[in-house]
């Protein structure tokens, strides 16, 4: 279970504070959706989670199965299972996604005590994951997410995903940038993730990403705080009602 | 008022060893009276210091403390087995060999068997018996230019004389390979003559390597006159690993005929103290060259690239890419020249340097210098440095990637591109090898 107390969070560079005691559970097996306005510290609770320089959490703290990962580094996190899918992925010029993707592979299964994969066996199974995806292994053989379109680059996150296999699944505006068919493509990647020893946040602004991976619960996040939680048709709501309603800014 | 400018111990001492050693230094008559005057000429000049423009960044001078004593008739043993050692993944590239240990030759080390279309003279044994004509010529290269190549024409013991036959194609690489061997602290100087005669291609590679235990003192100072006739197409690649303290002083000139396609690539690692020097002239109009190079430094390291392109006719093409890693205190030099003559019309000239930066004490200087007397040509330079970015390292590290191997990994990706230029894979895939097991050294250090 993921378990987010109170937690506060600055730039480390400056004053600004943008979570203001953030609290949020999301138990294995479920799907969370957490939607809010431009600047209401979603993409920094994405990159606080996965534990990026240039924020300091001056209270609170974060629990993944029970333990705090405040103090982890970045790769210690992923060991312990946290992905982030980025809202924008980087270019990696020089890095064929093969190598990328068998170096991470093999660095976590490492971490965790277990035996590396050989060359055949990693093929296979980026074979089969990219197929389901879409994804053929030659795009691969290309510097990672050099030239792919900005629906190529998501799906080459949601790769990354299926092969890691993490436990605590944060996806930051996934859905930005994707003409419809994209975003099924995704969300059928995603759906198939869903399992009762994972457990997703999912961080949109729009609803729409929503009719394809349905949240089990739905959080309004404004202002550096979740303002409300409701069910699935708590998006609808917004969808309709906009972000007007909560403190913070408009929508 | 004359003033009589004070020698170094340095410029004094190979005076000194010139002296000492001259009476059995390989050479006719004729060869010793034209190493005479080399060793004269150096003695006007002195080392090069930062006063004089092209050595701005490397004053040889300051740097260059003392004159090591040269290795002649070198007869530190030498096994096959130590010479695979010593290649390290050299060795796993299927080639030709010629190898030469402290400066000379040895033909127990060679592989030349059943090479069509390749002749190999020795240095050494040519100029035992040289006519005056061909003394001239071989020391021709030491006029006109620098103290460097007047040391070189002064010392050189032997090297490879390389002659590729008018449309031959050579099956495998040709491996000119100076190996360093023994305890003694010595200088060592070389030269390879190469001629690829018209159509012909081969591809080339000159490496400078130590086997493990040897002495970290020497200095190497090795030149290469390349000619690359007509419609040839060379490949030719430099690797010099050969230690933490050694002074590399490397001279190519090479002269392009009409169409012919030159690509040179020079990789330098773990050299205490490098100049590498690159003259080409394009002879004929059409000739292609593409110039590119990966260096990795670090403590107090020193590799200095300075080339000059010079379009002496009209319709050539010229590419460079350079590209170092500069961690610890470091220096990287880039220099790089293109000239563009009066007539050189259509000349299509483009250059790129760039280092990457993985500590705040190493320090890059480049000069990219065009000098352009035509009208109708196109041309453009650029440099960059740059640190490793922090965003890209976060991504890695996001996927269970440790801060060492991200590192790492986007260090060979910043060398990858001009590692690229190395068209034969067996070569690239050697010289990834080296970069590995170089970060694998600096990322500890870093570390520490």
């Amino acid at each position: 279970m993921l378990e987010i107390k109170n937690l506060h969070v600055k730039l480390a560079d400056e004053d600004r504070v943008i979570l203001k005691g953030l609290s949020l559970e999301v138990p294995k097996g479920e799907v969370h959706a957490i939607m809010g306005p431009n600047g209401s510290g979603k993409s920094t609770l994405a990159y606080v989670l996965a534990g990026r320089d240039g924020y300091e959490v001056t209270e609170g703290d974060i629990l993944w199965n029970g333990e705090s990962i405040l103090d982890m580094e970045p790769d210690v996190r992923a060991a312990k299972g946290v992905f982030l899918a980025f809202q924008y992925p980087m270019e990696i010029p020089g890095v064929a996604g093969l190598t990328f993707l068998r170096t991470a592979l093999n660095a976590l299964k490492k971490k965790r005590g277990e035996k590396e994969l050989t060359t055949p066996a990693f093929m296979k199974l980026v074979k089969e994951k990219g197929n389901k995806l879409n994804i053929d292994v030659e795009m691969l053989k290309r510097p990672v997410n050099v030239g792919f379109s900005g629906g190529e680059k998501k799906r080459s996150e949601i790769l990354q995903m299926a092969l890691l296999e993490p436990t605590l699944c944060v996806l930051d505006e996934t859905d930005s940038g994707l003409d419809i068919d994209a975003l099924r493509i995704v969300a059928d990647g995603v759906n198939a993730l869903r399992s009762k020893d994972r457990a997703f946040l999912v961080i949109t602004h729009y609803q729409r990403l929503l009719n394809y991976i349905v949240p089990d619960k739905v959080h309004v996040l404004a202002d550096g705080r979740i303002q409300k939680t409701g069910g699935k048709e708590l998006a609808l709501e917004l969808e309709k009602s906009g972000y007007a309603g909560y403190s913070g800014k408009a929508a | 008022m004359n003033v009589a400018v004070m020698k170094t111990k340095a410029e004094q001492a190979f005076s000194e060893a010139f002296e000492a050693a001259a009476g059995k230094l390989p050479g006719s008559a004729a060869v010793k009276a034209r190493r005479a005057e080399a060793i004269g000429k150096f003695s006007t000049l002195g080392l090069p210091h930062r006063r004089i423009e092209e050595w701005k960044y490397t004053d040889l001078r300051a740097n260059l403390k003392e004159a090591l004593p040269p290795a002649i008739h070198d007869k530190t043993p030498l096994t096959i087995a130590e010479l695979i050692v010593a290649l390290g993944p050299l060795a796993h590239v299927d080639a030709y060999r010629v190898a030469f240990v402290n400066g000379q030759h040895r033909a127990e080390l060679d592989d030349v068997s059943e090479a069509p279309g390749l002749d190999v003279a020795l240095l050494g044994k040519v100029l035992d018996s040289a006519p005056e004509k061909t003394a001239n010529r071989l020391i021709a290269a030491a006029e006109g230019e620098g103290a460097v190549a007047a040391l070189n024409a002064a010392f050189m013991t032997d090297g490879a004389i390389v002659r590729v036959a008018e449309g031959a194609a050579l099956a495998k690489p040709l491996l000119i390979v100076f190996v360093r061997a023994g305890a003694e602290a010595r200088s060592v100087a070389v030269r390879n003559v190469i001629n690829i005669g018209d159509g012909a291609t081969a591809t080339i590679i000159e490496a400078h390597v130590v086997l493990p235990g040897a002495t970290p003192d020497v200095q190497v100072n090795a030149l290469n006159e390349v000619l690359v006739g007509k419609g040839a197409g060379l490949d030719h690649a430099k690797v010099a690993v050969d230690g933490g303290k050694c002074v590399h002083l490397s001279n190519w000139g090479v002269t392009l005929g009409a169409n012919a396609t030159y690509r040179g690539f020079q990789f330098s690692v773990g050299l205490g103290l490098a100049r590498n020097e690159i003259n080409v002239v394009y002879a004929g109009e059409g000739g292609k060259l593409d110039l590119s190079g990966a260096y990795l430094a670090r403590g107090g390291e020193h590799i200095d690239t300075t080339l000059v392109v010079d379009h002496a006719v009209p319709r050539c093409e010229s590419r460079e890419l350079f590209k170092g890693v500069l961690d610890g205190h470091a220096r990287g030099v880039f220099q790089g020249k293109v000239i563009v003559r009066p007539d050189a019309q259509k000349s299509d000239g483009k250059q790129m340097s760039q280092a990457l930066m993985l500590s705040e004490d190493a320090e890059f200087d480049s000069k990219p210098e065009l000098e352009i007397f035509a009208d109708d040509v196109v041309c453009g330079h650029g440099t960059t440095s740059a640190q490793l970015d922090p965003d890209l390292l976060f991504y890695c590290r996001s996927r269970g990637i440790p801060e060492d191997e991200a590192r790492a990994l986007m260090i060979e990706s910043f060398i990858g591109e001009a590692l690229d230029k190395v068209e034969h894979a067996e070569i690239r895939t050697a010289l990834q090898s080296y970069a590995t097991s170089w970060l694998a050294g600096s990322v500890r250090a870093v570390r520490t």
